[in-house]
């Protein structure tokens, strides 16, 4: 009886009926989500035998071999698997249920839209109803990557267009989509559903007209931080007076005007419709009107929160809010009149999510408010809340799993409104905390090794100390200790960005025990390679990894340029790398694209140029697809 | 491949990694500073590290301000606070005006493409250089560039695009 190897997809099947396909166990899926329903031998086999092609085989007759269930079976049993890397898994078992899974695939998610060519993707996963695709590296959201680098949807959306006619849903996120790319899309797709743009850049509202006007099923428009051209195109006259499906609409990035008496009857007449978040352009009294009209709203993005106090409006939006009880989460940009906020406070009970990170209301009418909100799972805020609002927030919100606190004043004179203390109260009080991101002042090795010992089940930990290289303000030490604690601390930490003053040894720790680490981000960190050598050498499960301004180097990039291939990507700024390093890592790594990025006003070619030319950024990513052929004059393909 | 990793960087005795990476760029520099190196807060960094005499590109005193780097901290333009930055943009020889919003922009780089974008070169410079001027407060008009990204955000009134 011969063992398989679970990850390979072997050719010869298993050699006895009862080897179960260990996909379960592959190492590739997360231990935690690892589906534990791939068809187990014996009962459920046998009833599940008569489906299909096999249909001559009668229930009383020994469950058949594995490697002859017909297709709709395997393809029924893989509808079970949850996860992506479950899919993945099972069909690195044989060839039969990689046949099958592929073509039975509902979403794809492809997350660098260089990794693979669309049309492989499209062939490759023929059945596809939803499919989600991320272009630029993380750090373009902060400006690090100059305009037209690439990540065009339009080649997506085209072989999408030609290989999924049946597509429902579309997500890009950091991409360039254009009016074209939109315009195909409602053309194309006659039963499309879902579009989710988020990050990108690209259109205008004319585009978004086609969509309005074309898709006929269409029940959610989410936009999320786009930058949306306004030209002035009515778009949202275009959706038809027949038209009642929407359930979603997220227009809270557009610039520009809508016309309110069409979406007044558009909220009128989608009964549907869960989730609304409005523009800076609609101010509050419409919102009251349109809450009228839309009480079954679970999602709530609220547009201008300005407004000079009127006795009449607080009362209308105070009963507008009572109607909406099925009201779970909040959003909005709140220059509010603080006065307002307490129309909201019969919402407070029901907020699962809260988002005041457009807020710059602050005081203790903004805490009162939070403090009323038990049942707050995510809270996004300002640091306006400053260490006591947040101490109001440990002791009241106790279900709070996720923290987010941003800086009001990123450039500002430094002044501390926020520090440690905010994010040991929460983390101490609220048992079910895993996920945070905190911009603040300082910070201590102290407070950390608290945050670590009470909360070991942060999956997602980002500290953000405002001024680089900042040490403990107590005992001018390296954060080392600190950051080490967290690592040793939480088993699961998946993401992790550090800050503050940082040596070569607290990536050690991270090395050692970051065994579930899919991505980090370091900068203004580490003194030598060795900071880098550890990261790459250690970190089993690290995916994406995102460097700037430290002083690593050529040696550890080269010693472990295998572990790139184990991961989706690598993005290097202002490090201390050369070209010739780089060249050595593209002829090793075929299967690895190595982009060099330069300022823009320099152009010149690198074939010319030394080795030991410094190399501003790099930006690494493994492919099937080969170099790419759109980089920009300021990004070359090594 | 073989590995020699010491505890000192590999090719200095006595000065720190930081410095190593101000000498990979310290090269061929272009003439637009991307970043400024924060070298005035020396007396948090207790490690001995030696910051001074490191400056390369402009250091710019700015009071109390935290200095400039381009992309730090790491937040979105949309989280950035927004003053209402629409500032008009009028190009010699184009009679219609165009409004930018500078605050959605993060970086010189991403205003130029803008720019490019709102004045195609088919309307009247065909691809002539041109110079991307701003009015300051107190009705100057400077050239864009010279300051960090973010001073020009706070200070631009209005832009003009001048053909060279």
């Amino acid at each position: 009886r011969k063992q398989k190897d679970n990850d390979t997809a072997s050719l010869s099947t298993p050699s006895s009926p009862d080897a179960l396909p260990a996909a379960a166990a592959s190492p590739r899926a997360p231990p935690a989500r690892a589906s534990r329903r791939v068809a187990s031998p014996g009962p459920a086999t046998a009833r599940a035998a008569p489906m299909g092609r096999g249909g001559a085989r009668d229930g009383a007759a020994a469950a058949p071999p594995w490697h002859s269930l017909p297709d709709e079976v395997l393809e029924h049993a893989f509808s079970f698997l949850p996860a992506a890397a479950d899919r993945g898994a099972a069909a690195a078992v044989c060839h039969g249920w990689l046949g099958a899974e592929r073509r039975s695939r509902r979403r794809l998610a492809v997350a660098n839209c260089y990794a693979a060519a669309p049309r492989d993707a499209v062939d490759r996963f023929p059945s596809v109803r939803a499919a989600e695709v991320k272009g630029k590296p993380h750090f373009a959201d902060f400006g690090l990557v100059p305009p037209a680098w690439g990540a065009e949807a339009a080649p997506w959306v085209a072989a999408a267009a030609d290989g999924w006619p049946l597509l429902e849903e579309l997500s890009f996120k950091r991409m360039v989509v254009t009016d074209e790319c939109l315009e195909m899309i409602a053309s194309s797709f006659r039963n499309f559903q879902v579009l989710r743009l988020v990050s990108c850049e690209g259109f205008s509202t004319a585009g978004l007209a086609a969509i309005t006007e074309g898709c006929r099923n269409l029940r959610e428009l989410d936009l999320q931080e786009n930058y949306i051209e306004d030209c002035s195109s009515h778009w949202l006259s275009y959706f038809p007076e027949s038209f009642t499906s929407l359930e979603t609409l997220n227009f809270s990035c557009l610039e520009g005007e809508v016309n309110f008496a069409v979406l007044e009857r558009l909220v009128s007449r989608c009964r549907n419709l869960k989730t609304l978040k409005l523009n800076n352009a609609i101010p509050l009294d419409k919102v009251a009107s349109l809450l009228r009209k839309a009480p079954q709203l679970v999602e709530l993005g609220t547009g201008k929160f300005s407004a000079e106090y009127h006795s009449d409006l607080f009362a209308k939006l105070e009963a507008a809010f009572a109607g909406c009880k099925s009201l779970r989460r909040l959003s909005g940009a709140w220059d509010a009149v603080p006065d307002y906020l307490p129309a909201f406070y019969c919402v407070c009970e029901g907020l699962t999510s809260l988002n005041l990170s457009y807020a710059t209301v602050r005081g203790p009418e903004l805490i009162k408010f939070i403090s009323r909100c038990k049942n707050l799972q995510q809270l996004w805020v300002m640091d306006l809340i400053e260490d006591h609002g947040l101490a109001v927030v440990a002791g009241s919100c106790s279900k709070l799993q996720e923290l987010r606190v941003f800086p009001s004043d990123p450039f500002g004179a430094g002044q501390v409104l926020l520090t440690e203390r905010g994010l040991v109260d929460v983390s101490a009080s609220c048992p079910m905390l895993e996920s945070v991101l905190y911009f603040c002042g300082q910070m201590t090795n102290e407070a950390l090794i608290t945050i670590a010992k009470n909360r070991p089940n942060f999956t997602c930990f980002r500290l953000c100390i405002l001024e680089p290289r900042t040490p403990d303000y107590v005992t001018r030490e390296s954060l080392d200790a600190g950051f080490s604690a967290i690592v040793e601390s939480c088993k699961g930490l998946r993401r992790l960005s550090v800050s503050g003053l940082l040596t070569d040894l607290v990536f050690k720790s991270i090395g050692a025990n970051g065994n579930c680490l899919e991505m980090l981000s370091i900068a203004f960190a580490g003194n030598s390679d060795l900071g880098l050598h550890y990261i790459l050498s250690g970190c089993k499960t690290l995916k994406k990894l995102e460097i700037r301004d430290c002083p690593f180097g050529n040696k550890p990039l080269l010693a472990n340029a295998a572990k790139l291939e184990t991961m989706r990507s690598l993005w290097m700024s202002s490090c201390s790398l050369t070209l010739g390093a780089c060249r050595q890592l593209a002829e090793k790594m075929p299967r690895l694209t190595v982009e060099i990025m330069n300022d823009p006003g320099r152009t010149c070619p690198v074939e010319s140029l030394p080795d030991d030319s410094p190399v501003e950024t790099l930006y690494v990513y493994r492919t099937i697809a080969g170099p790419r052929s759109d980089t920009p004059d300021y990004v070359q393909i090594v | 491949m073989e590995l020699e990793l010491g505890l000192a960087p590999p090719n200095d005795a006595g000065s720190c990694g930081k410095r190593r990476s101000a000498e990979a760029f310290g090269v061929k520099k272009p003439t637009l500073p991307l970043f400024l190196r924060d070298d005035d807060d020396d007396g948090d960094h207790g490690n001995g590290e030696d910051d001074t005499g490191d400056a390369r590109d402009c250091e710019i005193s700015m009071g109390n301000k935290r200095k400039r780097l381009v992309g730090w901290p790491p937040v979105k333009s949309a989280h950035r606070p927004r003053s209402n930055s629409h500032v008009k943009v009028k190009m010699e020889g184009v009679p219609i005006g165009r409004k930018v919003d500078l605050s959605r922009h993060a970086s010189y780089h991403q205003l130029h493409h803008t720019l490019r974008l709102m004045f195609p070169s088919s309307t009247s410079h065909h691809g002539d250089p041109y110079a991307v001027t701003y009015e300051e407060g107190d009705g100057d008009w400077m050239l864009v560039g010279d300051v960090p990204w973010e001073d020009t955000v706070m200070s631009a009134k209005r832009l003009k695009i001048l053909l060279v």
